[in-house]
C-alpha cells in the first residue's frame, strides 16, 4: 500500500506533535526569562538566555528548594528500595505457593490497586498517629510502602511466569536455601520487572501531591511537590522564579526516568538473547 | 513425593519432582517460608490499606468529630444526610462531567494519533517522547503551567486579544467555562498514556490481516473500522477503565487550579469536598461516608465498565 502523498503523515504529525507540546515549549522558555520578558510575549524565545531564575531558587534565603528536594530524594528513594525488596518477595511467594490463603491475600492486594488514597486517608492519619508516624518521613514512607505494595507485587508476580521453575528446583538440589535462590538465582532474572516497578513508582511517589500534604505536613516542611504548592503565594509575582523551581523539580525524576528506560530495556534484551 | 517440605503445592495430575529444601522440618519450614518472604509486605499492606479502608465503612456509621468528646453510633444517617447535602450532590456532578470529558477525548485523541505514529523512523520516535513527556511530569506542575497559559492576562488571551478579541473568555475565572478548561488539562496530561497504549495495541495487529483487507478492496475508512478498531479492544478496555478511575479520583489538578472555584464549588470535584470535610471541617464520620460512597461509585464503574468493553474483545 504506496500513499498517496508521502509527506502528509509526517507533516500532519509534525503539527499535532508540535500544538500539544506548546505548553511545555512555555514552561521551558520561561525558566530562562526574566519576569518583565515573561509578562509580555510568552511564546518568544528567551534570547539572551538569563541564568537569574535558577540562581535565585537555588541561592534563596529559606533554602526551600534544597530542604525540600532532600526530603522528596530521601522519601522516594526509601520508598522504593524497600518497596521493590517486600513486593518482589511478595511476589514470588505469592506467583509459586497455591494455597487458598495465598490466593486471598492475592485478591486483597488486586482490591487495593484500584484504591483511591482518598478514600482511605482518614483512618490512615489515624492509624499513622497511633504509631506515632504521623508527620514524620518515616510516616510518608510507611504509607508509600502500604499503599503501593500491590502494584509491585502485581508486575513482579506477572513476571515470574516467565521464569522457570526448575530453575530453583535445580539451586535448591544443589543446597541452597530459599532466600539464596530468590536473591542470587531469581532476582537478577527479574531485572526487568524491578526496572519497570522502580521507574513507575519512582515517578509516581515524587510526583505525589496529595498524600505528602495531608501526611507529612507542612509543619516538617515539605516534599518538592508540596513545597511548590506551599510556595505559589511567594512566587505569585515571579513567573521566571516558579517556572524555574519546577524545571528544578522535574529534573531529576525526568534523568531518573531516562536512566531507568535504558536499563529496563537492556534487560530485556539482556535476557532474551540467554538460551 | 519425598517427605518433608516440597517447593510447591501441587494439584493433582501435574506431577512434578518434589525437591527437599534443606532448611528442616516439615510445617515449621512453611511458616518461615510465609514470614520471611510474604508477612512483611503483607502485613503493611493491611495496617495501612486494609484496615483503614474497614476503618472507614465503621467511620462511616458514625458521628465522629474532631470536636466532639464522644463519638456516638448513627447508623446510617450519615448517607440520608448526604442524599440532601447539596455541596456532595453538586461534587458528584462536576467529577461525572470531568470524568465523562476524561475518558472520551484522550480515547478518540489518543487512537487517532497512535495511528498517525504508528510508523517507524527518528520523527516519530521523538514525538512519541513528545506525547509521553506530561505523564512524567507531576499534576502540580502541570497544573501550575496551565494556571499560567490560560490566565486572564496569560498567553492564550493575549493571543486572542491580538487578533482582536476585546473581551476573551476567562479560561478559569468564569463559573461556566472553569470546569471545562479543568478537564481539557486533565485530558492533555492523560492524552500521552492513551496514545502510549494504542501504538502498543496496533503492534499486535498483523500486516496481513489490513492487506488481506485491501487486497478485497476495503479504503483506509474500512480497513480501520473492521480491521484494526476490533483488534484494539484490549487497549481501549484499559485506557478506559484508567482515565475512569484518574477522573473519578481527581483532587491535585482541581486543589491547584481552582481550588473548587469560581463561585461556590463550580469544580469542587468528590475528593476535595471529602478532604475538605475530613481534614479542615474534621467532621471525620462524614467524611468517611463521603469516602465509602466515592469507593463504591468508582468500584460500580470499573466493574461494569470491564465487563462490558471485555465483552467486545475478539480472540485473534
Amino acid at each position: 500500500m504506496r500513499p498517496t502523498v508521502p509527506w502528509l503523515r509526517p507533516l500532519v504529525a509534525l503539527v499535532v506533535g508540535g500544538v500539544f507540546f506548546i505548553p511545555l515549549y512555555i514552561a521551558l522558555i520561561n525558566v530562562f526569562k526574566e519576569s518583565r520578558q515573561v509578562a509580555s510575549g510568552a511564546m518568544s524565545l528567551p534570547i539572551p538566555p538569563t541564568f537569574d531564575n535558577l540562581i535565585r531558587v537555588l541561592t534563596s534565603p529559606d533554602s526551600l528548594f534544597w530542604s525540600s528536594l532532600r526530603t522528596s530524594v530521601l522519601v522516594t528513594s526509601l520508598s522504593i528500595i524497600i518497596l521493590t525488596v517486600l513486593s518482589a518477595m511478595l511476589g514470588h511467594y505469592l506467583a509459586r505457593q497455591n494455597t487458598w490463603w495465598s490466593r486471598v491475600i492475592m485478591v486483597l492486594l488486586l482490591c487495593g490497586l484500584m484504591i483511591p488514597p482518598q478514600v482511605i486517608l482518614i483512618p490512615i492519619t489515624q492509624v499513622l498517629k497511633a504509631l506515632g508516624l504521623m508527620s514524620t518521613l518515616q510516616g510518608l514512607v510507611l504509607f508509600n510502602v502500604g499503599y503501593y505494595v500491590p502494584f509491585g507485587v502485581f508486575v513482579f508476580s506477572g513476571f515470574m511466569k516467565g521464569v522457570p521453575r526448575e530453575l530453583e528446583e535445580a539451586a535448591a538440589i544443589d543446597g541452597a536455601t530459599r532466600w539464596q535462590t530468590f536473591w542470587k538465582i531469581v532476582f537478577p532474572l527479574l531485572r526487568p520487572a524491578t526496572a519497570s516497578v522502580l521507574i513507575f513508582l519512582g515517578v509516581w511517589i515524587w510526583n505525589d501531591f496529595l498524600n505528602p500534604l495531608i501526611i507529612y505536613g507542612p509543619r516538617e516542611g515539605t516534599t518538592i511537590m508540596t513545597g511548590i504548592y506551599k510556595s505559589l503565594g511567594q512566587y505569585a509575582a515571579d513567573f521566571g522564579g516558579m517556572f524555574a523551581l519546577m524545571f528544578l523539580a522535574t529534573l531529576p525524576i525526568l534523568v531518573f526516568y531516562l536512566l531507568l528506560q535504558k536499563q529496563f530495556v537492556k534487560g530485556l534484551t539482556g535476557g532474551a538473547t540467554k538460551g | 513425593m519425598a517427605a518433608g517440605t516440597t517447593i510447591h503445592h501441587h494439584k493433582p495430575g501435574h506431577a512434578q519432582a518434589g525437591v527437599r529444601w534443606r532448611r528442616p522440618g516439615g510445617k515449621g519450614a512453611g511458616l518461615w517460608h510465609f514470614l520471611s518472604f510474604a508477612a512483611p509486605g503483607t502485613l503493611i499492606y493491611f495496617c495501612l490499606v486494609v484496615l483503614p479502608i474497614t476503618l472507614s465503612f465503621g467511620y462511616s456509621l458514625t458521628d465522629q468529630a474532631l470536636l466532639r468528646p464522644k463519638t456516638h453510633f448513627v447508623g446510617l444517617r450519615n448517607y440520608q444526610l448526604l442524599l440532601q447535602d447539596e455541596t456532595f450532590l453538586q461534587s458528584l456532578r462536576v467529577t461525572t462531567i470531568l470524568t465523562l470529558i476524561v475518558v472520551i477525548v484522550p480515547n478518540v485523541l489518543g487512537v487517532a494519533i497512535a495511528v498517525l505514529l504508528d510508523r517507524r523512523g527518528w520523527l516519530y520516535n521523538a514525538l512519541r517522547s513528545v506525547f509521553f513527556t506530561p505523564m512524567v511530569i507531576s499534576s502540580v506542575v502541570i497544573s501550575v503551567i496551565w494556571t499560567r497559559i490560560l490566565a486572564d492576562d496569560g498567553p492564550i488571551n493575549q493571543g486572542l486579544r491580538a487578533l482582536g478579541v476585546s473581551e476573551p473568555p476567562g479560561w478559569l475565572s468564569d463559573p461556566d467555562i472553569a470546569l471545562y478548561s479543568l478537564s481539557s488539562i486533565v485530558c492533555w496530561q492523560m492524552l500521552g498514556f492513551c496514545v502510549v497504549v494504542y501504538l502498543a495495541g496496533l503492534q499486535g495487529v498483523p500486516q496481513e490481516l489490513a492487506e488481506a483487507a485491501a487486497i478485497d478492496g476495503a479504503g483506509p475508512a474500512r480497513r480501520f473500522w473492521s480491521v484494526t478498531w476490533p483488534l484494539l479492544a484490549p487497549a481501549l478496555t484499559i485506557n478506559t477503565v484508567v482515565l475512569l478511575i484518574s477522573a473519578f479520583k481527581i483532587f491535585d489538578h482541581v486543589k491547584v487550579i481552582t481550588n473548587g472555584g469560581p463561585g461556590t464549588g463550580t469544580t469542587a470535584s468528590v475528593a476535595l469536598v471529602i478532604l475538605q470535610e475530613g481534614f479542615v471541617e474534621n467532621r471525620t464520620g462524614y467524611a468517611s461516608a463521603e469516602a465509602v460512597v466515592m469507593l463504591i461509585v468508582i468500584a460500580l464503574l470499573s466493574v461494569i465498565t470491564l465487563r462490558v468493553l471485555q465483552r467486545r474483545e475478539v480472540q485473534l
